[in-house]
């Protein structure tokens, strides 16, 4: 227990670390372009068509309240600390005078209920398909099937989306084409929502767990096939152990580096997830990214910046305690990770 | 086998290559200016139909592979170029400075490249694809680095480094004449597979609105065809040109890498 | 042959199955194991002592061919004939164990010493935790080895440490044989003691009848064999009693490979080192008629020709060489 501590101490320490860097990366942008951040900011407002010059005064004093130009530099850091921790993320410019934070806690539940179960359905049937196939290596099954997954994964993931959308939405109808839910309703916690969500859910999830799959599954049986051919499989299989406690044994062995791996890949999914959304029309961060992206608006542009990290590192920290648990190294302390 | 596998490999991506490179003097259509109504499907006309600003999309196509093309080698360009420097110090000097250089490797491994691009985005809102380009780069060399730095670390215990140490030679020397042409085939076959993954990060970035925004690239008409809702709306000339012509050229690429790497491996061994 | 062995192989031939063709690993044994014997087989890496090992067991699995012979389990059983299923779940860990090379990771590094004594022996014996831990406990005190290892994982324990533990786990059913792989190699000296001590202990306890302790390194035997085969190339060149292959050993690579080890016997002492020339032979295309003759000083026309038989010099003393059916005037 002691030494897993240690361990997980200095993982979160770490991921402190990380946090702290992309805050200030973040925070350093804007002040360092020449000349006044948020005259930028607010001349974008302007592009936009808000033309009405009180208005335009009105957040221009607001924008400087909240970034605290004209306070020395560590003082404006330690009010975006501040506002931070507070969980103000700022005022959003295009959809002024409503708040970052007001936003995006509409939009990220719903890339979450996606996203998460997405990752962790194609994690675990992938490791089980990948252990199946390295079990089954040189079968028709292993034969057919690998190849399969590999010519897959060389397809991009945000085409094939697009593939799928169009082959069982427009032309064989199977699920709605995109959205989040019908029109007209509203979300709720009644059997009519649930199921008309679901009906919209139900492409993108299977289209994302087929993407991820065959990833996992692929490296999943090089692992296996690897841990096979290990030493200590060798002689479990020479006491006479079955074949089925030997496939336990490896698996036990493969899935750790499965596992961080998924911690490694959880930035480059979490960044496909917005794409995903967009092309489905699911209304979750990805949509919110693009409209804040095309309407140029710093503020909200931010906040997903800083969620999106967050969640990153809160993920990759779920990862490695999770991981701590499960490798006996990190229990008896001899491994520095 | 091998070999079947690196000429396919070859012949495919040289002809998208041919196809991107060439193919605006074979069909000598401007992409950017409007030729023809909008949202045309396919016709003797237009092969490919036009979009919704009326251009002509095999125009387009065929730019669009060649800019896709060179954001593709310049990325691995910049980012191998990093691996090799920040993997070879990492690697042969080892202690504080390895800790330090990967324990950045790993941040920005974890990190995709959409949130550097994110944050740039307000600041820097017309991008054209070669910005893009640099910053996929600066984001997309801590893999190669990793691997080649512990290529390095297996390769300094090798008997002709210690040779060399004992002659006196400088690190610097060691490093341009022992270690480096013994890396040659792995920083080759690396560079196509980080330019495989360049280009496809490019049509996935500029889909979201982070990547290009001025010019035209793979990415840029997935873009529009994206913005003019063509998969709903049935307009299958806007997106599957360009997915097909990026998978078919980022497949060759990939197949390009194992069969050189099974090429490779044979002369790794020797000295 | 004699009905008191343990195990007894005729004429085995072990292939390994190569696109350049076969690999004679084990081309032609005949040997012979007696209840108290611990066998010894020395020879040089490559000469298919370990591959003999595994084949003495049955442990045969592709590219690995058995192409003939038969191993005969207490006079009764003929193994070969015995489908590796059979084998697996009837003999392996009950009368044959087999310690692999190696041994250093042959334990499950995800399951603790004693979670994977539980799985053997509830396997094989159906004994309940309570029942499995208290029998670990007992040998584990018999060998003289720490009850804590039972609660460690492997990369706790030393490697030394480790060795001994993997043949505790292999011998813990008592089987009649046990077959050791290369136990004493990459230890150091007073580790390898322990070792030897080990295996002494479970002989004399008669929690094993018998050892094959399979090794390049002759010295070793010196100080646990009671009976020796040489190999070389897939074949059986010399085998007898212990005192009298070291001493007196018949066959020119026997003795050469006895010789090249400093020993403190006297007539050694007085003789010197010998050294034997040249590489192993290419298993695929092994040298016609005596394997060794290539490198054999002492070498006569007829041992390009023809293969030398194992004649008996003395009282169990066999030796594959032409020259012992000549006159002894190599001495």
């Amino acid at each position: 227990m002691h030494n897993f501590l240690r361990y997980f101490i200095r993982r979160v320490a770490f991921a402190l670390v990380a946090l702290l860097f992309f805050v200030l990366i973040i925070f350093a942008l804007p002040r360092f372009i020449p000349g006044n951040p948020v005259g930028v900011l607010v001349s974008k407002l302007a592009l936009q068509g808000q033309t009405d010059p009180e208005r335009i005064q009105a957040v221009y004093r607001q924008f400087m309240e909240e970034f605290g130009i004209g306070l020395p530099l560590w003082d404006q850091f330690a009010k975006f600390i501040v506002q931070l921790l507070r969980g103000d993320l700022g005022t959003s410019i295009s959809m002024y005078p409503r708040k970052v934070s007001e936003i995006l806690a509409l939009f990220l539940p719903w890339t979450v209920a996606l996203l998460l179960p997405a990752i962790l359905v194609s994690w675990v049937l992938g490791n089980y398909l990948g252990a199946l196939l390295a079990w089954r290596r040189g079968s028709v099954f292993d034969r057919l099937t690998t190849p399969i997954l590999l010519t897959l994964s060389r397809i991009p993931f945000y085409w094939f989306a697009m593939l799928m959308l169009f082959a069982f939405a427009v032309h064989l109808r199977f699920f709605p084409v995109g959205g989040t839910y019908s029109w007209g309703l509203t979300p709720g916690l009644n059997w009519d929502f649930v199921l008309d969500y679901l009906r919209h859910y139900a492409l993108p999830f299977l289209t994302w767990v087929v993407i991820c799959l065959g990833g996992w599954a692929v490296g999943m049986r090089s692992t296996m096939i690897y841990e096979l051919g290990s030493d200590y499989i060798l002689f479990a299989d020479t006491l006479g152990l079955p074949q089925r406690k030997l496939l336990r044994y490896a698996f036990r062995s493969a899935c750790l580096p499965q596992v961080t791996e998924l911690g490694l890949n959880f930035g480059f999914m979490l960044g496909g997830s917005l794409l995903l959304e967009l092309v489905f029309n699911y209304r979750g961060m990805g949509s919110i990214t693009f409209q804040a992206l095309s309407t140029l608006d710093y503020p909200l542009i931010q906040g997903i910046f800083i969620v999106l990290a967050a969640a990153v590192i809160l993920a990759n920290l779920v990862v490695d305690f999770v991981y701590g648990l499960i490798d006996p190294r990190v229990r008896t302390g001899y491994l520095r990770r | 086998m091998t070999n079947t596998r690196l000429i396919i490999s070859s012949v495919i991506f040289l002809a998208v290559l041919l196809f991107g490179l060439v193919g605006r003097w074979v069909y000598p259509i401007d992409p950017i200016s409007r030729v023809g109504g909008r949202l045309q499907p396919p016709s003797r006309q237009f092969p490919l139909g036009t979009d919704v600003q009326g251009r002509d999309v095999l125009a387009q196509l065929i730019h669009g592979t060649g800019t896709s093309l060179a954001i593709g080698v310049t990325a691995a360009g910049i980012a191998i170029t990093i691996a090799v420097l920040i993997g070879v110090i990492s690697g042969y000097r080892g202690g504080l400075i390895d800790e330090l250089l990967m324990a950045s490797a790993n941040i920005v491994l974890t990190f995709p490249a959409i949130l550097l691009l994110l944050a740039v985005s307000v600041f820097v809102p017309v991008r054209s694809p070669m910005v893009v380009a640099i910053l996929i780069g600066f984001t997309s060399w801590p893999g190669p680095a990793r691997a080649i730095r512990s290529q390095i670390m297996s390769l300094k215990e090798r008997e002709f480094v210690f040779l060399s140490r004992m002659a006196g030679w400088s690190d610097t020397r060691i490093a341009l004449v022992d270690l480096l042409p013994n890396m040659m085939a792995y920083v080759f076959t690396s560079s196509v597979v980080v330019m495989s993954a360049a280009m496809l990060a490019e049509a996935g970035l500029t889909m979201i609105g982070v990547g290009v925004t001025k010019g035209t690239s793979l990415g840029v008409m997935l873009f529009w065809a994206q913005m003019s809702d063509a998969v709903r709306r049935g307009l299958y000339w806007l997106f599957i040109p360009p997915g097909g012509v990026l998978t078919i050229a980022c497949a060759s690429l990939l197949l390009l890498a194992t069969a050189l790497d099974q090429f490779f491996n044979p002369r790794l061994r020797e000295r | 042959m004699n009905i008191s062995s343990l195990l007894a192989a005729e004429d085995v031939k072990a292939y390994y199955a190569s696109s350049k063709g076969f690999i004679r690993a084990v081309d032609g044994i005949s040997l012979e194991i007696d209840h108290g014997d611990v066998l010894g087989v020395a020879g040089e890496s490559g000469c298919g002592k370990s591959t003999l090992g595994n084949v003495l067991m049955m442990n045969v699995r592709p590219p690995l061919r058995l192409l003939g012979g038969k191993v005969i389990l207490e006079g009764k059983q003929d193994l070969a004939t015995m489908d590796r299923e059979e084998v697996k779940a009837r003999v392996w860990g009950r009368v044959i164990a087999l310690v692999p090379q190696s041994a250093l990771n042959a334990l499950v590094p995800t399951r603790k010493v004693g979670h994977f004594i539980k799985d053997v022996v509830r396997y094989h014996l159906g004994f309940s935790t309570r029942e499995t831990m208290a029998l670990a406990k007992k040998r584990f005190q018999d060998l003289e080895l720490p009850v804590e290892t039972l609660t460690k994982y492997p990369h706790q324990l030393s490697g030394g440490m480790r060795q001994r533990v993997v043949i505790a786990v292999a011998t813990l059913l008592n089987p009649k044989l046990l077959i050791v792989d290369e136990p004493t190699t990459a230890l150091d000296v007073s580790t390898q003691k322990q070792v030897l001590k080990l295996l002494s202990h479970l002989r004399t306890e008669h929690i094993v009848r018998a050892i094959v302790f399979i090794t390049h390194d002759i010295a070793i035997l010196r100080q646990i064999a009671t009976r020796i085969v040489i190999m070389y190339a897939g074949k059986v060149v010399e085998t007898g009693p212990m005192e009298l292959i070291l001493q007196e050993p018949a066959h020119p690579y026997a003795r050469g490979l006895i010789h090249s080890v400093l020993t403190p016997e006297p007539m050694v002492r007085q003789r010197g080192l010998l050294h034997i020339v040249g590489e192993p032979p290419n298993l695929l295309q092994p040298p016609p008629g005596c394997r060794f003759h290539p490198r054999c000083p002492h070498s006569i026309p007829i041992c390009s020709q023809e293969e030398p038989p194992l004649i008996g010099l003395g009282r169990d003393h066999l030796v594959a060489c032409h020259l012992t059916s000549h006159s002894r005037c190599w001495k």
